[in-house]
């Protein structure tokens, strides 16, 4: 019995020295990390090596880091967890940056770990070597190199702290191999300090009266939500406001989903693609209220005729933010659901004190707006594939409760704009970086993180051929996705620009017409199913039979008609006052 | 336009001087003289960045050096003889460059 005892008594007294690398390990495990996306190389092997023990956290092995990177990006977006890549020395760092710099730019919450070479090598142009801390300063939150095994822990805990907290982002962890195969001594473990890291979430109460009183004042105010809402989990917030005020609502690309689309107050995705309405309504309007929103380019067009009479409130987690592009009246350096609980609960006692805020002529006007523009299209006149119906179709199918990601060109304008979304986390997609290649790996993360959905990846043809080796990992790996490729056989936005502004010069945007990969086969190959679609008629039944099938990823390749253009439009560096309707079709305001 | 002397504390990791000075490239302000010294606290650096920028980029570019987590506070120094003050302040023992920061704000 007491030999027992005393057993037991040193087992805790001298446990086990552990490598960097488990050290690593146990600290992911620790902070609840689940799945990991990655590919290992020579300088990263310790690391693998310990994750081989590792019974609680499952390593989905990737076939391209840009693609673990993407996975962890698509992850995150749909579960609100951060998201974690992994990856070797040099190569292997260098192929994270796209991922990287398209979460830095999305406010993705991501760890990305890297092996680095041997730290008396570093310096040295060794072997796989990049500076990947360097590489990365500009693009993420923050970039750490660690080369002292008794750093690791903090680090790592750190690293999701900082990718969490404030402003989400990525986060890169280059940890040195000799740093991994070392013993770590935990009574030297190292803190990490990071004495000026302090996010603010909650704004001034004084900031959220003034707001308030320039709410209440306003006669034509709009709500212009941006993705920062669904990073912050204030949907709910966001809702309640909107009702409270009878304020009409706009969601930018990175926020629809935001605000029901079926609410009678929504007036779409502002932008050089938005509706008629909601661009409208920014430009007329007397007051935006921007919550989690960065007036980006895309969505104020020439920045000088932007919204010219708006007063500015401006609500941002990111105090850099507020005012950058666009000088504000009243600015609230806060969380996004703490900052629209504050305004609610002002706005409803200045409710209750006497105040009668007057919006309804503005909000009849706006929803004439709406009623008058709606989206639509031409179907082709040859009875060739319209891709507005493919997704249309496509959304109505799988319905609120799916997941969409896309690419980026045109295929994810007419996802944003046909595919009617209820729920946060429903859409995701490279709004920021504008990356290529995005929407089959971020499939594959969500479906990880969401088992229980469908998750359809709105692709286009130049996008796919990105990154569809994924397709590979997807069916190894047990992950059934879905991909709809909307197939025009051309570079659909590069081709839609030269029609309209490079005299239908269509230089390198043709893709060759053999169809060359043939995708049905083509995923077969990666042991997918592959379908194909070229008839109207026959949408509705081969997204059917792609529902059908749960245990295996489906690839459908929707040849779809090649002149199809996104409409409406603001032209690139024009005022959002040009914006047209559908070609050379002006909306006109004057006749109300 | 006007000269704004930041007194700009940070953490002394290796990499911190790029981190800054990348983020000065990469927003477009350009760096009239920068200093970099220790303080009484080995942990701590203290650079001292001289930009040549209006009110409101100086504002943008505060912002943006608060983001930096390796960034610990930031303070404008009001006036010149302050400046030249804290400029041998901080490296008394090398005065030649110094100097001719001192010099620059008279």
């Amino acid at each position: 019995m007491s030999t027992v005892t005393r057993t037991q008594a040193s087992q805790t007294d001298r446990p086990t020295p552990l490598t960097g690398a488990e050290t690593l390990v146990s600290t992911l495990e620790r902070v609840g990390v689940e799945h990991i996306f990655g590919l290992p190389g020579g300088c990263v092997l310790p690391l693998y090596d310990a994750l081989y023990g590792s019974t609680s956290l499952r390593h989905i092995l990737v076939r391209h880091e840009q693609g673990a990177g993407h996975a962890a990006q698509g992850y995150a977006a749909a579960t609100g967890k951060v998201g974690v890549c992994m990856a070797t020395s040099g190569p292997g760092a260098t192929n994270l940056v796209t991922p990287l710099a398209d979460a830095n730019m999305d406010s993705v919450p991501m760890v990305a770990i890297t092996g680095n070479v041997p730290s008396a090598a570093i310096g040295s142009d060794a072997f796989q070597e990049a500076d990947i801390r360097s590489i990365t300063m500009p693009v993420t939150k923050h970039s750490f190199l660690v080369t002292n095994p008794n750093e690791i822990a903090a680090t790592v805990r750190s690293a999701f702290h900082l990718a969490s907290t404030g402003r989400p982002g990525p986060v890169l962890v280059d940890v040195s191999k000799d740093a991994l195969a070392a013993l770590i001594d935990p009574a030297n473990a190292v803190d990490v300090p990071m004495r000026g890291y302090h996010p603010v979430t909650v704004p001034p109460p004084e900031a959220i009266r003034d707001a308030v009183e320039l709410m209440l004042s306003a006669r034509q105010p709009v709500l212009y939500v941006g993705g920062g809402t669904i990073r912050a989990e204030a949907h709910r917030e966001v809702l309640e406001l909107a009702e409270l005020t009878g304020i009409p609502v706009v969601t930018t690309l990175m926020a629809r989903g935001a605000f029901p689309d079926s609410h009678p107050q929504h007036l779409g995705m502002p932008g050089m693609h938005g509706t008629v309405a909601a661009v409208a309504s920014l430009q007329k309007s007397d007051l935006l209220i921007c919550l989690g929103a960065r007036f980006d380019d895309r969505v104020t067009g020439a920045r000088d005729s932007f919204a010219p009479h708006a007063k500015v409130i401006h609500a941002d987690i990111d105090e850099s933010e507020i005012g950058k592009n666009r000088s504000v009246d009243v600015g609230l350096h806060g969380d996004a659901k703490i900052t629209i609980a504050a305004l609610i609960s002002e706005f409803t006692h200045r409710i209750s004190k006497g105040a009668a805020p007057d919006y309804n002529e503005w909000v009849d006007n706006c929803v004439r707006w709406k009623a008058k523009y709606p989206a639509g299209y031409d179907t082709p006149p040859d009875g060739s594939l319209a891709p507005q119906y493919v997704i249309e179709r496509l959304g109505q199918i799988a319905g609120p409760d799916a997941i969409y990601t896309s690419g980026v060109g045109q295929h994810q304008m007419w996802a944003s704009q046909y595919v009617k979304y209820e729920r946060p986390r429903a859409w995701l997609n490279s709004g920021g970086l504008g990356t290529m290649g995005y929407a089959v790996p971020a499939a594959m993360g969500a479906k990880i993180g969401c088992p229980d959905s469908t998750v359809w990846a709105i692709d286009g043809d130049g996008c796919f051929q990105m990154t569809n080796q994924e397709l590979a990992t997807c069916a190894v790996e047990g992950i059934p996705i879905k991909v709809a490729i909307i197939n025009n056989a051309a570079l659909g936005m590069v081709r839609q620009w030269q029609t309209l502004f490079y005299a239908k010069r269509y230089s390198a945007s043709h893709v060759d017409q053999m169809q060359v990969p043939d995708f049905v086969t083509l995923a077969q190959a990666y042991g997918c199913v592959g379908m194909r679609c070229d008839k109207p008629a026959d949408v509705d039944s081969t997204i059917e039979a792609a529902m059908e099938i749960n245990d295996q990823p489906v690839v459908v390749d929707f040849r779809v008609h090649q002149d199809a253009m996104v409409w409406p439009m603001v032209p690139s560096g024009t005022s959002n006052d040009a914006i047209q309707y559908a070609r050379d079709l002006a909306p006109n305001f004057d006749d109300e | 336009m006007s000269r704004h002397a930041l007194s700009v504390l940070v953490e002394n990791n290796p990499g911190v001087l790029a981190r800054v000075s990348v983020l000065f490239a990469r927003r477009s302000f350009n760096i009239d003289h920068l200093v970099v010294g220790p303080t009484e606290d080995p942990k701590v650096s203290r650079m001292t960045i001289v930009v040549n920028v209006d009110a409101e980029q100086l504002h943008k570019v505060t912002s943006q050096l608060d983001k930096l987590i390796e960034v610990i506070h930031i303070e404008e120094i009001e006036d010149a003889a302050a400046i030249r003050e804290k400029l041998w302040e901080i490296n008394d023992n090398g005065p030649r460059p110094v100097g001719a920061m001192a010099a620059a704000w008279g």
